[in-house]
């Protein structure tokens, strides 16, 4: 099943890239719609035939590959990638669905969608650190495409600069893999058994280090953000939404993934500045994104700040704390997801994400009143307003991490305030108001417009009052991932324990 | 000593002078514009119908009811009448309301001061005694508080000088629409000249206000008050609704506290020729009663005008409110020139300058409405 849910995105991409030049325009995009519908389906399968309890690998396929390499076809989930998967399917069918009908060259685009979809799967669903690796650089290509060509005026800059960055990324990742086989003489990728090695702490270090900086430049953290902001201006609003949704969240599984489960004990070792290194990257994005006259901009800047907690919650890497961490990637790709899909259809309609310019918005008639409506929804989300889902994930972090890291925690509590007073700035600012007159014949929004942004704020909403159906699929799998973890090191012992008492408890309880 | 030239106007709106004096309107004349005119009329024509009639039937039928809970069903009490209340099919006769309301607070100078007289009072203190006669507890509300009952009839007052005034409009906006219909009307000229005959023939008719209380009649405004159509009820409605009103809150954005509200109500300028259209769509807010309701009656050939717009059925209600706010320059060009201290086309210089000074005199009063946007 996770093989179909692998190889059909790629399949469709196939089929949508060799369909016929002469053929009417709309079959491309509606080849991609059923992929996706029947990619989201099937998910919602796979999370119906889950179990919650078991917080080890299910659904697991293994065909021996290269074997002589440690390569093989190796998949299976957990609740560290099932919610990412479920994500996933959403938003790709949200994306699809939102695309302009009447974007250019139809077959590439939305055949680089698919299989942009294709290389997230794969990612999320190998167990395999080289088809990681292989399925982490098949996602790259598609989306440096889908930026350079599809994207804004200095699309060349913006694609080429997420290039070099996230290649450098896979550099750094290939390189941690082969050293941590390399030195711990194993001959499989596979992660339970790269898991499993006595490398000493200061080569831990090394290789975490690598892992750090490769997965710190995809989540983005500071200083390896700077791709992040042009990427997010130049891309389409479909692509921006993917590259916030899903894409950031390959960063922080990895480090879930690699970091925290291949090195332990020099993650422990690393943990408070692991949690200071997200203070600094929830503060410089919050401070940054106030400062942003750019509407797509000051919500990338709020992506750095939002994917900031999610450091703070590995750092702290308590089953409860994790559990958050896997919370706020959902709320964040959610979101981050509606956020940048409402920000494209102002743009659209306006002109301009200025928000300098824009002004009244919310005018009834005349103004984007839906849009403005959801616009003010996500933001109260963003910052973590309780009913939506941002309160539950970011409850979750601070609440797990405090017990660890006090000072650290207080402070990115302070990036969530940030966070209300710049998305307070951008909805002052661009949708109160009167509607000046050159906004104020604008173009009709269509409800093919609203109901992307719809259907992720019903979730939104949703998760935010029933909670249990963001946690339900992780609690047991965060558990594990800590269970018989070292010790971090400067935290408050006696309450870490206690957490992790409580959220194993909590995990076991049927 | 300024020369006077009757083809120059130094006035900021000094083309709509021009345009004035040579027997045109406060809006320029051409087809779309006279197509909203006559049409949003004609759909305001038949909401002024329903209008007076349930202003008149609180007026005379709710006179001191204390908890009039239907007072918009004009006494026809039904089960699907309120269930299409609640389900709001149905005219927004708040916005009558609202109106009686800014003409009760702006006032009127000659209604004011015959309500202010001791005649108003004796007749209003009869009334007012008749009705309570069987309700002690309205008797002794009336006793510790001896202004409130008066000050209801007051407003009594106002419901009923509205409904006359509406009375007659209603028929002169859709005698208006039939006139076009039939080819009669063919420029916003025909417009103002149409409105300004009706508002001359109607200026003397006698404003009027009387309550049966069980079987005998309360006269509040007889004829000897000497109250007329065209100065006590026409000018003040105008001046209350169409030029001062009050900010609303929803369409106009203001700090009283800073002083952005002026103290002097004479100094108001929140009226509907100075409305922003484009809150319209905010619940509740006045203009947008309105809309609702003209939207509800509008000719085919407007709806279909307004259907063919970016927005098409999505801003139907701001794109009534911009026909209505033309068709409202309409009637106040007719109040302007039926008000004017000369003929606007006298031969006499003399005449000709006392006529352009008052014209620039209202154009200063408009140079802040929505008259330059039509301009």
């Amino acid at each position: 099943m996770l093989s179909l849910l692998v190889w059909l995105p790629i399949l469709g991409a196939a089929v949508v890239g060799f369909w016929p030049a002469g053929a009417p325009a709309v079959w491309p995009r509606r080849i991609a719609l059923s992929v996706a519908s029947v990619g989201l389906a099937l998910s919602a399968v796979l999370a119906f035939l889950y179990n919650p309890a078991d917080g080890g690998l299910q659904f697991r396929e293994f065909v021996p590959w290269m074997t002589s390499l440690g390569l093989s076809y190796e998949l299976g989930i957990d609740g560290l990638s099932l919610p990412l998967l479920l994500l996933n399917a959403f938003l790709v069918w949200i994306a699809i669905f939102s695309s302009d009908e009447n974007v250019q060259r139809p077959r590439l685009y939305y055949g680089l969608l698919l299989l942009l979809c294709g290389g997230v799967v794969g990612a999320f669903a190998t167990q395999n650190a080289l088809l990681f690796f292989l399925f982490y650089e098949l996602e790259l290509i598609p989306l440096y495409l889908l930026i350079a060509i599809w994207g804004g005026p200095r699309r060349n800059y913006a694609a080429t600069k997420f290039l070099l960055y996230t290649a450098i990324s896979g550099i750094m990742i290939l390189a941690a893999f082969f050293g941590l086989a390399g030195l711990a003489g194993i001959a499989n990728y596979s992660y339970e058994t790269l898991a499993v090695h006595n490398l000493p702490l200061a080569t831990q270090f090394l290789l975490l280090g690598a892992v750090l900086v490769a997965f710190g430049i995809k989540i983005p953290l500071v200083p390896f953000h700077t791709w992040l902001p042009d990427a997010h201006v130049e891309a389409s609003t479909p692509v921006s939404l993917l590259l916030a949704g899903v894409l950031l969240k390959l960063g922080t599984y990895g480090l879930l993934r690699f970091g925290l489960g291949f090195f332990p004990e020099a993650w422990s070792a690393a943990a408070p500045w692991l949690a200071s290194w997200a203070v600094v990257s929830v503060l410089y994005g919050c401070m940054t994104a106030i400062a942003q006259k750019d509407m797509k901009k000051m919500v990338a800047y709020s992506s750095i700040g939002h994917m900031g907690y999610i450091l703070l919650a590995a750092a702290a890497a308590t089953p409860l704390s994790l559990l958050g961490a896997v919370a706020q990637m959902v709320s964040h790709g959610l979101i981050s997801g509606l956020l940048f899909l409402l920000v494209g259809v102002v743009y659209k309609k306006t002109g301009t994400r200025d928000i300098d310019v824009l002004c009244g918005l919310l005018a009834p008639e005349r103004g984007l009143p839906f849009i403005g409506s959801l616009m003010i929804l996500a933001v109260m989300a963003s910052a973590g307003i309780p009913s939506m889902v941002g309160f539950v994930a970011e409850f979750i972090i601070f609440r797990a991490s405090y017990a660890v890291f006090p000072v650290q925690t207080l402070l990115c509590i302070l990036g969530t305030g940030l966070t209300a007073v710049y998305l307070l700035i951008l909805i002052n600012r661009a949708f109160f108001g009167r509607l000046p007159a050159q906004f104020a014949n604008l173009p009709q929004v269509r409800w093919s417009e609203r109901l992307p942004g719809l259907a992720i704020a019903l979730l939104v909403v949703f998760l935010g009052l029933q909670p249990q159906w963001l946690v339900r699929w992780s609690e047991a799998t965060t558990a594990a991932l800590v269970a018989g973890r070292p010790a971090l090191a400067g935290a408050l012992p006696a309450q870490a324990e206690r957490i992790d008492t409580v959220a194993v408890r909590r995990a076991h309880t049927p | 000593m300024v020369m006077y030239d009757q083809k120059v106007s130094s006035h900021p709106l000094g083309r709509v002078i021009l345009r004035m004096e040579a027997g045109g309107a406060l809006l320029p004349d051409g087809s779309d514009n006279l197509m909203e005119v006559v049409g949003v009329l004609k759909s305001y024509g038949v909401v002024l119908d329903a209008y007076w009639r349930n202003l008149l039937y609180i007026a005379d039928r709710q006179f001191l009811v204390f908890f009039p809970f239907f007072k918009y069903f004009n006494g026809k009490v039904s089960l699907p009448k309120l269930l299409d209340h609640w389900a709001h099919q149905r005219i927004n006769y708040e916005f009558s309301e609202y109106c009686m309301k800014a003409m009760l607070w702006h006032g009127a100078a000659k209604l004011d001061a015959y309500l202010d007289s001791p005649a108003f009072a004796e007749r209003a203190g009869r009334a007012i005694r008749a009705k309570i006669k069987f309700n002690p507890a309205a008797g002794l509300l009336h006793r510790l508080f001896p202004d409130f009952l008066p000050e209801w009839a007051r407003q009594s007052c106002y419901y009923s000088v509205l409904g006359q005034f509406w009375r007659v409009m209603s028929p002169m906006f859709l005698v208006l629409s039939d006139r076009y219909d039939r080819g009669e009307i063919r420029s916003i000229p025909d417009v103002v000249a149409h409105i300004k005959d009706g508002l001359v023939a109607a200026a003397n008719l006698p404003l009027t206000y009387a309550v049966d209380i069980r079987g005998e009649r309360y006269e509040l405004i007889p004829t000897e008050a000497d109250l007329h159509f065209l100065m006590d009820a026409a000018v003040p409605y105008v001046e209350a609704v169409f030029f001062r009103s009050f900010p609303f809150m929803g369409t106009v954005s203001y700090n009283a506290q800073a002083g952005q509200i002026s103290e002097n109500q004479a100094d108001f300028n929140y009226g509907a020729l100075y409305a922003d259209p484009l809150p319209i769509g905010g619940s509740g807010i006045p203009p947008t009663l309105l809309m609702q309701d003209m939207k509800q009656h509008l000719p085919e050939y407007l709806r279909e005008y307004y259907l063919g717009s970016l927005r098409g059925e999505e801003d139907m209600r701001v794109q009534i409110c911009v026909s209505f706010q033309k068709s409202m320059f309409c009637v106040t060009t007719a109040a302007i020139l039926g008000l004017a201290p000369y003929p606007i086309d006298t031969d006499r210089p003399d005449q000709q300058r006392a006529n352009r000074a008052y014209l620039e005199n209202w154009m200063d009063r408009l140079m802040h409405s929505r008259l330059p946007a039509f301009n």
